[in-house]
């Protein structure tokens, strides 16, 4: 008789994990900024983590693809594997690892070249022959939904670009080395509301071929975009589940307090 | 701690649904009692009612909507926001069915074909439902929720009970038939009544654990 819409997968395990968390701790010196993090995030999914400044949602997405590496003093234990690999298991590529896990800021911050070059930049690098350059600027502009504002304009420096298009255009940089994740750290807290439904609608259409993980201060396009949702508080995650759940009716208290704004 | 006037606009909203609740049991136990006495004056009272009650629905609504547009609700929030919404148009409907009841006074002359021992009976459950639903909803109480809607049974059983035996009256005596029919209508309101207190009670329960289900 009684029918639970909500509740359902969160404590099932997922079958095979695009990215899985196993006990992730993390120090900066002395202090610990992460604590015993273990999180399953599938593929072809967004995933959100709100949490308040300071909680550890940078640092923890840094996890992710190594970043936090050139963090003197840092020291990660635990385990991160991506499609059932340890990424911090011996052996491990880390140029390799950031061009399958691609990154955007959040700040844009292009390159000072042109456009195209500001999107040819990472194929070069990874030795893709010159006649395909141009037709993965395309389609990589294309994918970012900036191709019909820039096809025109190529030679320009991206630096004459708007805010939100230089982060669209930081977002096809990042696809232009065929990533299979994505992560992206409050990439709408410099655009205005326009740009940032741009992004929004961008990130859904991504998700198809990428997995999504994205910081947010933004409680209402942490609910818009994604399906899963990290709640973060002092370097823990207290609770992780299905976004609808989560905006609906969060198992615990804190996560309640801080998406409903009794937070402090 | 922090949205100090948004979470006191939000108690503000449960208060009100409380006491529209409480005004609305007021007339329907008003019109039971006008109804069982044909009493027309005061039936002529809770047909009165009727604006003050459409102001307060309304005052409710805009509430909601102006914290729906302006706050964007969250979890429990939003719940409470949601079934308040379904709260009052429950109660506007029960109010609605207490005005039928309020008009049948006016229409039965002379006496009733038969004392109102059993649809008194069927009344004060459907008035105690109400009653306790609301208590339900002002102190998110699930288990007073759950037995409150369990009483429609009862109120089901007496309906059937009394539909009976007014169709036979009419086969015996086609002269009772236009006071009859009131009566049939007047269990039909009550009834209906009943099923609104069980709607109020399952948004209780959505608005206490999220879940949605069925109790009647
Ligand atoms: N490079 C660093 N060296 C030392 N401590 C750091 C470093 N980066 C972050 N921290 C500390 O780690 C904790 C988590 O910081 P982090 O930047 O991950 O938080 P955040 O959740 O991303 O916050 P915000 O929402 O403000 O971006 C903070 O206490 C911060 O001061
Ligand atoms: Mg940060």
């Amino acid at each position: 008789m009684t029918e639970t819409v909500l509740n359902v997968a969160q404590s099932q395990k997922i079958a095979q994990p695009h990215i899985e968390v196993e006990h992730l701790n993390l120090w900066y010196g002395e202090k610990q900024a992460l604590m015993n993090i273990s999180m399953q995030i599938p593929k072809n999914s967004v995933t959100a983590l709100i949490g308040p400044s300071g909680c550890g949602k940078s640092t923890f997405i840094r996890c992710l693809n190594r970043m936090n590496d050139l963090i003197e003093n840092c020291r990660v234990e635990g385990k991160v594997s991506i499609e059932g690999k340890n990424i911090y298991g011996t052996g491990v590529d880390v140029v390799d690892l950031r061009k399958q896990v691609g990154m955007v800021f959040q700040k844009p911050n292009p390159f000072p070249m042109s456009i195209h070059d500001n999107i040819a930049y990472g194929p070069r690098i990874h030795g893709v022959s010159k006649k395909d350059i141009d037709g993965i600027v395309e389609a990589s502009l294309r994918s970012a939904a900036l191709w019909g504002e820039t096809s025109d304009r190529l030679k320009s420096p991206a630096l004459s670009l708007s805010g939100g298009q230089q982060q669209r255009l930081c977002i096809a940089r990042t696809l232009a080395v065929k990533p299979s994740i994505i992560l992206l750290d409050e990439p709408c807290s410099a655009l205005d509301p326009i740009s940032t439904s741009k992004i929004e609608e961008l990130i859904m259409d991504l998700k198809k071929d990428y997995t999504i993980v994205i910081v947010t201060h933004n409680m209402q396009q942490a609910a818009r975009v994604s399906d899963y949702t990290g709640f973060f508080l002092m370097g823990e995650l207290i609770e992780f589940g299905q976004t609808r759940q989560i905006f609906h009716n969060p198992r615990e208290r804190s996560t309640e307090d801080y998406i409903t704004g009794r937070f402090g | 701690m922090a949205r100090e006037r948004y979470i006191k606009q939000l108690d503000l909203l449960k208060e009100s649904v409380v006491s529209f609740g409480m005004m609305v049991e007021l007339a329907f136990k008003d019109s039971m009692v006008a109804v069982i006495d044909l009493d027309v004056k005061l039936a002529e009272r809770t047909l009165a009612f009727e604006a003050e009650v459409d102001k307060l629905e309304e005052g409710i609504e805009v509430s909601i909507f102006d914290l729906l547009a302006l706050q964007q609700p969250m979890a429990s929030d939003l719940r409470l926001i949601v079934s308040t919404l379904k709260i009052s148009s429950d109660l506007k409907r029960i109010v609605g069915l207490s005005i039928n009841i309020a008009k049948i006074p006016g229409r039965i002359e002379g006496g009733h074909i038969k004392p109102l021992i059993d649809t008194k009976k069927m009344a004060d459950i459907a008035a105690d439902m109400l009653e306790n639903s609301i208590k339900a909803f002002e102190t998110q109480d699930v288990e007073l929720a759950r037995a409150t809607a369990a009483r429609d049974e009862e109120v089901d059983k007496i309906f059937y009970a009394v539909w009976v035996e007014l169709i036979e009256m009419m086969a015996k005596d086609t002269s009772i038939i236009s006071k009859a029919t009131y009566l049939l209508f007047l269990v039909r309101y009550i009834e209906r009544i009943a099923d609104h207190c069980c709607n109020i009670c399952e948004s209780v329960v959505y608005l206490t654990t999220a879940e949605r289900i069925k109790l009647n």
